[in-house]
């Protein structure tokens, strides 16, 4: 009985954090490359551990069955479960700081990161100088998207841990 | 101390990726500008040299874009172009046209109702008639 209240506490918890996640997007949806995705992604990994990297693909599926299924979609494959495991291997921190830089970091190469799979598309045009052109046009919006990353990582990570700390139990 | 060691580092890493995308940015930007579709239109000329422009827009149809494309000069008379770049293609004159393409097939319809969508890659060309 342990085990399956366990199980059943586990696939609401995941549920929560991909309705969490896809609910801010669509809250933030106006405000050009401002996201809570990064942040969430983080502090799940952080205070949840591998346990729920699961969230990554569920919440891949879900922007592909909202979104629809184009190319755009393909760096969600690789784009998030990078940024999870590389919070995963800096779990153990506890300042906000060493997570700011990272969802930082992330927001400024989220456009070098989406123009990947337009290297293979572009015929007859050779699709690297196309990648190129996508990734050079969207520079400003990831500037913007680096600094909103790194501002709100910083801000919300103390208010936000201690919360979780007091209603979240551990998968 | 290794803890700072690896702030630093990171700190470093943040400012390097932001100077190098500043740069990239001012080095290579002309020419583009900041839309949610990106577009790319080749111009092949008589000599079939061609001639490329990475297009980021929010424009719908294809005559749109090519205004957007910075450096790509182009003349419409009756609904047909007739010039690109300066070149002259007239049907009846010069026994050549200019010939549009979205990927490998013809387009359907003309300029101003050709619509354009994320990705797409179109190609002007010279054609002998």
């Amino acid at each position: 009985m342990r085990k399956y209240r366990a199980k059943l506490h586990y696939i609401a918890t995941i549920g929560v954090l991909v309705a969490l996640i896809e609910a801010c997007k669509l809250a933030m949806a106006q405000i050009p490359n401002v996201e809570l995705t990064s942040f969430w992604l983080i502090i799940f990994t952080v205070f949840f551990g591998r346990r729920a990297m699961i969230a990554v693909p569920i919440f891949t599926l879900l922007e592909g069955a909202i979104y629809g299924f184009g190319l755009w979609w393909v760096m969600y494959f690789y784009a998030w479960p990078a940024l999870v495991l590389i919070a995963y291997f800096m779990r153990k921190s506890d300042s906000a700081l060493p997570f700011a830089l990272l969802s930082g970091i992330f927001g400024l190469s989220f456009g070098f990161l989406c123009a990947i799979p337009y290297v293979f598309v572009g015929s007859p045009t050779p699709g690297l100088s196309y990648a190129f052109g996508y990734w050079v046009a969207g520079i400003p919006f990831d500037l913007i998207h680096g600094v909103a990353n790194f501002v709100l990582m910083l801000v919300l990570y103390r208010p936000v841990t201690s919360v979780m700390k007091k209603v979240a139990r551990p998968l | 101390m290794a803890k700072n060691k690896k702030l630093i580092l990171g700190c470093v890493a943040a400012v390097l990726v932001l100077a190098a995308l500043v740069g990239v940015w001012f080095a290579f930007a002309k020419g583009v500008s900041p839309g949610n579709k990106s577009v790319i239109i080749e111009v092949v000329n008589k000599a079939g040299e061609t001639a490329t422009y990475n297009v980021r827009t929010d424009a719908e149809y294809l005559r749109d874009v090519m205004e957007e494309a910075d450096g790509l000069t182009f003349v419409e008379e009756n609904g047909m172009v007739m010039s690109v770049n300066g070149e002259r293609a007239d049907y009846v004159a010069d026994k050549a046209y200019w010939a549009f393409y979205i990927g490998d097939a013809y387009c359907n319809y003309g300029i101003n109702e050709q619509p354009v969508a994320d990705g797409d890659v179109f190609r002007i060309v010279y054609t002998a008639a």
